[in-house]
């Protein structure tokens, strides 16, 4: 127990008295978490929320030009310009700006399309009450999208999407009215049968639910999703410095000397261990304090910790194990300082791609969607996705935090192998 | 009555993976309790992996080594409290100081505190390194380090003292108070083995020295015995380039 003691008091000494070192392992991570959370937060804004410039030219003045207008100056989805630098857009006038980047998409509605809408309906209306088609003019026509290059193609969807709304809503108006109409010289009108009027509300509704176990007003935001993904990521670096910690005891020679005292080896990998977990759990600690108190300093939502901190606890345990385990594995494989920084940051930056930290794991193809399921970053992220926005407790975490336990136990048991093979010459 | 035997070593090899030839190849020899054995030869020659072998880094390919009475490869737990190693490179924390390291070593090697704080205070004061204690390693000179170096080694007071070029790029000062402590602590009853490029040094510190080449043992004796042997020889030196050869080695 002393020679523990005194291993662990050494390692804390090292760690102490590299500041540079020091200054990586805390400073690094609270920079990636604002910067990551904060473009993060723009993507999430960009979609979602407002701020999206786009163009309207409605050569239709009708009906359904109108309610294209109307709808989309009352959608938080974008704002809607239909002027161009003070003079009203024409298609010229939106090619050029869409493409000199000044809005992303530009609409145009051309002239007649209300019309194009009534000759259709009352086509089909015709048809269907074996009456004669009377009906002169087109019976189509084309709203033109002009869609700069860098817009997201979801975005592009969505405004597609209300398009159609519109257009839907519009028809069944004209069809409703049409009907009206051609029903009414059916009937005599000694009958008396007033007819209706059309008040478009609509039949079928959504209601969206989060499935959660949280309750309250916790929406998935940006600081949900990055907080714990990035600090994931910065304690799985803990690594690098593992690592060269390791890589420095063998150049130094001090490896050498513990091989030859009556003392384990394993003793010193053990202290760096623990000691480089408290490093990981003060990590976690101080980047979620910064989802909790510096993000909404800044304009953004607060991080929402969910309902079981025993359960946040234990997967931050978990991913510290896991990480240092892993760190220690990479420490043994490398003969030099370089091939250890190498290895250990490029598999960390490969075992985020394919955990999830950076895209999330459900828009990836089924392959990779199987690889991720072995990466320890999913793990972890997983779990912290399940504490914070499914509100799940730490009996969900268990499983979780096993396979983070089992991969730290890999990781020292071919540890312990390749030591022997080594020493073996 | 001769002394009795603290190292035997018979017909070890040592090939590592890949190379072409042994590192050392069917060696045997034995060391005497209380003697300053020298291993000396030129760079590659097999003197490290001798050590390394008889410190139980690795295992001999072929072969045996006693230490102590003790098989060294099922004992090696017993034969590590017995030894001492004091690396060619500077096994130190350079950002702790002088004592920590001390301290931490003396523990590794499981000193009693009380003794441990005696003992490191004791060979501060005799390497005159008292002043320096509480500085980092960082800040010293390699005369200082190599002091420390040694000092990490001996806390446990090894019955066997291993050194692998103990004085490599130190001052004259320094290199006179290491040897002179070392001398002391062969008087005091330890064995000392040891590897060294400065074979004047070897020829007044050493009662034995083995010349070793290409993982052969070419000659063993007593220094002035071997100068004496070969003709012509003034010196140790001399003795070592007429075996050795002047081709210059990798």
């Amino acid at each position: 127990m002393r020679q523990l003691l005194a291993a662990i008091k050494k390692e804390t000494l090292l760690l102490v008295r590299d500041r540079i070192g020091l200054a990586i392992l805390f400073i690094m991570p609270m920079v990636l978490i604002f910067v990551m959370t904060i473009i993060q937060d723009a993507a999430f804004r960009t979609l979602n929320e407002q701020g999206i410039p786009i163009v309207l030219v409605n050569a239709d003045q009708d009906s359904l030009g109108n309610r294209i207008e109307f709808g989309l100056s009352n959608t938080d989805l974008c704002v809607l310009h239909t002027e161009i630098d003070g003079e009203i857009a024409t298609l010229e006038t939106v090619r050029k700006a869409v493409q000199e980047g000044q809005f992303l998409i530009g609409i145009i509605i051309p002239e007649g399309a209300t019309d194009a809408i009534e000759n259709n309906v009352s086509s089909l209306v015709s048809a269907s009450l074996g009456m004669e088609d009377e009906t002169v003019g087109a019976q189509s026509a084309e709203i033109q999208l002009i869609i700069d290059p860098v817009a997201a193609k979801s975005f592009v969807v969505s405004i597609t999407s209300r398009l159609r709304e519109f257009i839907s809503g519009v028809k069944a108006r004209i069809m409703f009215e049409t009907f009206n109409t051609q029903i009414a010289e059916l009937i005599p009108e000694d009958l008396g049968v007033e007819t209706g009027t059309y008040n478009g509300e609509p039949i079928i509704t959504y209601a969206e639910e989060y499935a959660s176990e949280l309750t309250g007003d916790v929406q998935p935001n940006a600081v949900q999703h990055n907080v714990p993904a990035w600090t994931i990521f910065s304690m799985f670096f803990i690594v690098l410095p593992l690592v060269s910690s390791m890589m420095k005891e063998k150049e130094e020679g001090t490896v050498f000397r513990f091989h030859t005292i009556p003392t384990s080896y394993f003793l010193q990998i053990i202290a760096k261990i623990f000691v480089y977990i408290i490093v990981c759990m003060m990590q976690f600690f101080l980047m979620i304090s910064i989802g909790l108190f510096a993000l909404p300093l800044i304009g953004l939502p607060e991080l929402e910790l969910g309902n079981s901190y025993s359960g946040i606890l234990l997967i931050a345990l978990g991913c510290s194990i896991a990480a240092t385990g892993y760190g220690v594995l990479v420490g043994t494989l490398a003969t030099t300082q370089q091939q250890g920084s190498i290895l250990g940051s490029l598999s960390i930056l490969v075992l985020s791609a394919i955990g999830g930290i950076w895209v999330p794991a459900y828009i990836m193809p089924d392959t990779m969607r199987t690889l991720s399921e072995m990466s320890p970053l999913h793990w972890g992220l997983d779990g912290f996705y399940g504490l914070f926005l499914r509100g799940e407790g730490i009996g969900d975490m268990i499983p979780h935090f096993l396979k983070m336990l089992i991969f730290f136990v890999v990781c020292i048991g071919l540890t312990i192998g390749v030591q022997r093979f080594k020493r073996r010459g | 009555m001769s002394s009795p035997t603290v190292i035997q070593i018979e017909n070890i090899s040592k090939s590592y993976a890949g190379a072409e030839f042994p590192a050392v190849n069917n060696v045997s020899f034995s060391i005497q309790k209380n003697e300053v054995f020298g291993l000396l030869g030129p760079n590659g020659a097999g003197k490290t992996t001798i050590i390394s072998l008889l410190c139980g880094l690795f295992p001999p390919s072929s072969g045996k080594i006693t230490i102590n009475g003790s098989d060294l490869q099922s004992e090696l737990s017993k034969v590590k409290n017995e030894i001492g190693v004091v690396p060619q490179d500077i096994a130190l924390y350079p950002t702790l100081t002088g004592r920590e390291n001390l301290e931490f070593y003396g523990t590794m090697y499981k000193v009693a505190k009380k003794d441990l704080k005696e003992r490191i205070d004791l060979w501060l004061e005799k390497l005159e390194m008292s002043k320096s204690a509480d500085k980092r390693v960082s800040s010293y000179s390699g005369g200082m380090k190599r002091r420390i170096n040694l000092i990490a080694g001996i806390l446990h007071n090894p019955s066997i003292l291993f050194l692998d070029e103990p004085t490599v790029g130190v001052d004259v000062q320094s290199r006179a108070a290491i040897m002179l402590h070392l001398k002391e602590l062969n008087a005091s009853g330890m064995t000392i083995i040891y590897t060294s490029h400065h074979l004047e040094e070897a020829e007044k510190f050493c009662t034995d020295v083995a010349i070793i080449d290409n993982g052969h043992i070419i000659t063993r004796g007593n220094p002035i015995e071997l100068i004496n042997e070969n003709e012509g020889c003034k010196n140790l030196e001399e003795v070592f380039l007429k075996l050795t050869k002047i081709k210059l080695r990798d």
